[in-house]
C-alpha cells in the first residue's frame, strides 16, 4: 500500500460518505453495509490478481488461506493475522488481535456500535480476493473489544 | 515541578478538550466563561506580538509566566492551539505540546472517523493515552507543599 494514512482516510470517509448519502435519500442501514462489502469485493478480485502474479499454485483451501493470513493482510495492512483457526471442513476463524483500520477509534468499548461498519470492506476484500482464487465463500466479522476483530470464513459447498 | 491543566482550542475558538491534573485553586467562573476567556486572551496576545514584536518574528507568541505559573502555547498551521499551564520549574514546553499534537491528536482524533472535525474530542483512547503521556513526563511531580 501506498500510504497507510491515505488509505485509512479514504476508507473513513467512504464509510462516513456512504451513511450520510443513506440518510439524506433512500435506503437503510443494512444496504450501506452491503454497498461497502461489495465495493471490498471489487478491490479484492484486483488486488488478489496483482499479489498472486508470481507465486506458485496453490495446493489447497488451507494453503490459500495462509496466503492470505501472512502475505496478502502483510501487504494491505502492515501486519500478519495473528491466528488461524478452521474445523477443516470449510469453515475458517481469522483473529486479528490490532486491526488497523480500528486502533485509532477506541481500545475498549467505546464506538463499538459503529465498528461492523468499517468491517464491511475489508470482508468484502476478503470475499472478493477468495473468488478470484477459485473459492465461493461467505465473509462475515465481528468485534468483541476494540480493536481485535474476527473475521469467519464460510465455504459454500457446491457440488463438484 | 508539575503540570496543572490542558487546553485544546480549534480555529474558531471553541474548545475541543480540556483536562487538568493539579489545579489548586478553583477559577470562580462557569467553564464555558473560562475558555472564552482564555481564547480571547490568546487572541490578542498573538496579534499583539505580532505588531509590536521589535525584531523579525520567528515563532510568535510562545509562553508567558507569572510569578506562579507559566502558559506554553503552540498553534499549529491548521489553526489548533494548545495551551499547557505548569509550575515555573518547566521552561520549555514546546517539545511536548508538539507531541501530543502529532502523535497523540492526529493518529487518535484527526484519524478517528467517529471524531468529527472542530468538534469536541470524545474519544476515551486519547484521553488515556493523553494522561499516560502526561504523566511519563519527567517534570510532572507531586503536588508542591
Amino acid at each position: 500500500m501506498a500510504d497507510e494514512a491515505l488509505f485509512l482516510l479514504l476508507h473513513s470517509e467512504m464509510v462516513a460518505g456512504l451513511y450520510r448519502a443513506a440518510e439524506q435519500g433512500e435506503g437503510e442501514n443494512g444496504r450501506c453495509t452491503t454497498k461497502l462489502e461489495s465495493m471490498g469485493f471489487r478491490v479484492g478480485q484486483g488486488l488478489i490478481e496483482r499479489f498472486t502474479k508470481d507465486t506458485a499454485r496453490f495446493k489447497d483451501e488451507l494453503d490459500i488461506m495462509k496466503f492470505i493470513c501472512k502475505d496478502f493482510w502483510t501487504t494491505v495492512f502492515k501486519k500478519q493475522i495473528d491466528n488461524l483457526r478452521t474445523n477443516h471442513q470449510g469453515i475458517y476463524v481469522l483473529q486479528d488481535n490490532k486491526f488497523r483500520l480500528l486502533t485509532q477509534m477506541s481500545a475498549g468499548k467505546q464506538y463499538l456500535e459503529h465498528a461492523p461498519k468499517y468491517l464491511a470492506f475489508t470482508c468484502g476484500l476478503i470475499r472478493g480476493g477468495l473468488s478470484n482464487l477459485g473459492i465461493k465463500s461467505i465473509v462475515t466479522a465481528e468485534v468483541s473489544s476494540m480493536p481485535a476483530c474476527k473475521y469467519l470464513k464460510y465455504s459454500i459447498i457446491s457440488p463438484l | 515541578m508539575t503540570i496543572h491543566n490542558l487546553y485544546i482550542f480549534d480555529r474558531g475558538g471553541s474548545c475541543l478538550f480540556y483536562s487538568e491534573w493539579h489545579r489548586r485553586r478553583p477559577p470562580g467562573i462557569p467553564q464555558e466563561e473560562e475558555f472564552k476567556l482564555m481564547f480571547g486572551m490568546l487572541f490578542s496576545l498573538r496579534s499583539f506580538v505580532a505588531k509590536m514584536s521589535p525584531t523579525d518574528m520567528r515563532d510568535g507568541f510562545v509562553s508567558f509566566h507569572t510569578s506562579r505559573y507559566r502558559l506554553h502555547y503552540l498553534e499549529t498551521p491548521t489553526g489548533l492551539r494548545l495551551v499547557l499551564n505548569t509550575d515555573l520549574g518547566v521552561a520549555n514546553a514546546r517539545e511536548a505540546l508538539q507531541h501530543i499534537y502529532s502523535n497523540l491528536f492526529v493518529e487518535l482524533v484527526v484519524k478517528n472517523p467517529q471524531c468529527p472535525p472542530r468538534a469536541p474530542v470524545q474519544s476515551l483512547l486519547f484521553r488515556q493515552r493523553l494522561d499516560a503521556f502526561v504523566r511519563s513526563l519527567p517534570y510532572f511531580g507531586p503536588r508542591n507543599p
